[in-house]
């Protein structure tokens, strides 16, 4: 994309409307290429990841213009290789990032070159192409989505593993298979109250308007080849081509999608799931 | 309003026998336990009890918090019911269960309508301005004496190409054959081609030539003289010289990437036939290669390589210019960097280079100014010259290109729809001499580029949207 920026929308913008605010200039360090923000609530601050210098930067949350990142983790120590997503658990104080083969689990405080908490990886773990991740800090679960392994290669899926876990262990369950609709994940939204996983299924990456894309809602107590309780499809209906990013307003009963081949932001009322 | 109005109507007798009912029912079975606190609260209102239910008081109903009308849709009560039996029946069969298609019309929607243009390219024998859109996916060709006055909408392209049969999406990069009069377009991402369309190309149809680009491709430069293009990979840190009619999956003639290059999140490129140069524009974001290990090397086509990066090793560096030797390769250190604080480098985007006069174009998208240097500037220098301010309509600009004949300078304006021409020797606050826009005047562009992620900030109740 030609040009990096965060924009910070109301949230009943609708149309054209312009944002409130735009993050975005040198002194951000922001790059293309995010794939991923969350916002803290507990400690009014939002997070994204910069690939290409393979850092993560936690802004202040009324972050405004060319305003730098109140702290960045880069460094060697980190072992921060390609930092596609990240999700942040305030009420453990954490930072979890999926790179790749591993799950990296920082301090939420850390700041600089700093080394991870704990490293979940290993053969058992079935990391691959782990490209991003969510915590659920009422039932203790970090759930990980996997990206397709090239195209028509093998499909992604959603392991979920014990929050806690450390090292080369097995994950608890596994969605995956035909039955899912998976073919990878990308944005990954949580809702503890209920156990919910809220996954975008953006389809083929290539495919500009792929079949089959579609938000799907699971349970964390799914495993196997599971459809989806809910979906929300890419249809005329619906207005969505390719979803790629979700995230939840339980105040307002409502889900949020960024949809990349439409460059906009689609809202739908959700009590569903609420 | 009809309908709504009976269904009410209906529903609020109905709704009040059976609350009568059951506070009836109430009373009766609660006779007994609560005689007593029955018998003094009678008493107290002057009554007796006399086996049957009275009304003891009327209390308000407690005020409900939120909203107490919220709209639920018909397919919430299937839903709902299907959450209950779920819940109660928890070792169902996964084999058994079925999604509910939950699909709907969306409350609200953030979109631009109009062209983001991200590039630009001029022809002038045949009066060619191509610009890419990103937001729309589009190709616009329109003429290079269109002037849109400010009361109308937007300029009538001469054709547009866009659509799912033209392998182009987020485009970052343009140039057009000046003898052919083909467009090159470049994609950025999710389409991994470099796109080549006749000039008779319109409307959603297939390239007459496709080139397979690393990801993260974005500039694009031609040495006419020795047929070759020149390609930045943001993704590689890299920058990919191949073939000018190179097709397929065919290979680079040669790549310049390594730690020594300071090549760092490359973006502009452009060649400098006089002087024999290669110039590079940088964000700053970089990562190192380890030399040990061949994944980092780039190989370019369908070989792939070249995204491994030791971890822990990235970086952030100023913006920058780098120059090179034009045959530079591998992991060659430019010549000289143009980088500092008194550079106003902040993102530049596109560049151009105008040989006979020996300067370096640079949009310079987050300062909304195209800096000016010389070639032969070097370290943390000032532009000799800056065209920026309210005059000039210069917003966020990611393009720029020269029109040496007429001695003209373009900006793509990402920042307010628009593209926009200058005398060549331009400096200052200059309004342009001509525009073309893509959408109504003095509308800004939301810029909303490939959004990946989506987050929403509870506390200022605001959806924060990433590029």
């Amino acid at each position: 994309m030609a040009h990096p920026q965060i924009a910070a929308f109301a949230r009943l913008a609708k149309g054209g409307a312009t944002p409130n605010r735009l993050v975005a200039g040198q002194d951000t360090k922001l790059s293309r290429t995010m794939h991923d923000i969350r916002y803290d609530a507990a400690n009014d601050e939002f997070l994204v990841t910069n690939p290409f210098a393979q850092a993560i930067l936690i802004f202040a949350g009324g972050a405004d213009g060319n305003q730098p990142p109140a702290r960045i983790i880069q460094g060697p120590s980190t072992r921060i290789g390609d930092p596609d997503r990240l999700d942040v658990d305030p009420a453990h104080d954490e930072i979890i990032i999926p790179n790749e083969t591993a799950i990296l689990v920082f301090s939420r405080k850390a700041s600089g070159n700093a080394a991870p908490l704990r490293v979940i990886e290993g053969p058992d773990t079935m990391l691959r192409r782990a490209t991003s991740a969510a915590v659920d800090p009422v039932h203790n679960l970090i759930i990980v989505g996997l990206n397709q392994g090239g195209r028509r290669g093998t499909p992604g899926a959603l392991l979920i593993f014990n929050r806690t876990d450390n090292g080369n262990v097995k994950p608890r369950a596994v969605i995956r298979g035909p039955k899912s609709g998976i073919t990878r994940i990308n944005q990954i939204a949580l809702y503890p109250e209920k156990g919910w996983i809220v996954a975008t299924q953006p389809g083929e990456g290539a495919d500009m308007e792929p079949e089959g894309a579609f938000i799907g809602v699971w349970s964390i107590n799914d495993n196997g080849d599971v459809p989806p309780r809910w979906k929300i499809n890419a249809n005329a209906k619906s207005a969505m081509k390719k979803p790629r990013g979700v995230v939840l307003d339980p105040k307002n009963k409502e889900m949020i999608v960024a949809d990349m081949r439409l460059n906009s932001i689609i809202t739908y009322y959700f009590p569903e799931i609420f | 309003m009809t309908g709504r109005r009976s269904r009410i109507g209906t529903g609020i007798p109905t709704v009040a026998l059976v609350l009568a009912a059951a506070a009836g029912v109430w009373l009766l079975f609660a006779h007994n336990a609560k005689e007593p606190e029955l018998r003094v609260a009678s008493q107290h209102a002057l009554r007796a009890p006399n086996g049957q239910p009275q009304l003891v008081s009327i209390e308000p109903l407690p005020e409900m918090p939120g909203e107490t009308c919220e709209w639920i849709p018909a397919s919430a009560r299937v839903s709902l019911l299907q959450e209950r039996r779920a819940a109660s029946s928890s070792a169902e069969s996964s084999d058994e269960r079925r999604t509910l298609d939950m699909d709907r019309a969306p409350v609200r929607t953030i979109r631009d309508p109009n062209p983001s243009y991200s590039a630009i390219a001029v022809e002038p024998a045949s009066d060619m301005v191509v610009v890419t859109d990103e937001n729309l996916f589009q190709v616009l060709e329109y003429n290079r004496l269109d002037n849109t006055p400010p009361t109308a909408k937007m300029t009538e392209p001469k054709r547009v190409i866009g659509g799912t049969n033209t392998k182009t999406e987020m485009m970052c990069g343009v140039y057009i054959d000046p003898k052919t009069l083909d467009t090159y377009v470049v994609n950025n991402d999710t389409q991994d081609w470099l796109a080549i369309f006749s000039k008779q190309a319109k409307g959603n149809v297939a390239p007459d030539r496709v080139l397979a680009t690393p990801h993260g491709t974005f500039g694009i430069a031609v040495d006419e003289a020795k047929q070759e293009m020149y390609l930045t990979v943001q993704h590689q840190n890299a920058v990919y010289v191949y073939r000018k009619l190179a097709s397929g999956n065919e290979k680079p003639l040669r790549v310049l990437a390594g730690n020594d290059t300071q090549l760092e999140d490359p973006h502009g490129v452009a060649v400098d036939t006089k002087n024999n140069l290669l110039i590079v524009s940088n964000h700053g974001n970089v990562s190192y290669r380890d030399p040990n290990d061949p994944e980092s090397v780039p190989r370019g086509g369908a070989e792939g390589g070249g995204r491994s990066f030791r971890p822990g090793s990235g970086e952030f560096q100023p913006a920058s210019i780098t120059i090179y030797s034009r045959d530079a390769k591998e992991n060659q250190r430019p010549l000289r960097v143009i980088e500092g604080p008194k550079t106003r480098l902040n993102w530049p985007g596109q560049i151009a280079v105008d040989e006979e006069r020996g300067e370096i174009y640079v949009a310079n998208d987050m300062d909304h100014s195209i800096a000016v240097f010389k070639i032969s500037d070097s370290g943390d220098i000032a532009p000799t010259r800056l065209i920026r301010g309210p005059k000039s309509g210069i917003q966020n600009p990611t393009g720029v290109t020269l029109d040496l004949k007429n001695k003209e300078l373009w900006v793509a304006n990402m920042g307010n729809h628009s593209a926009t021409a200058y005398p060549l020797g331009s400096n200052g606050d200059v309004a342009p001499i001509r525009k073309i826009r893509g959408g109504p005047a003095e509308e800004p562009a939301l810029m909303i580029g490939n959004p990946g992620a989506v987050g929403y900030d509870s506390k200022r109740q605001e959806i924060l949207v990433p590029n």
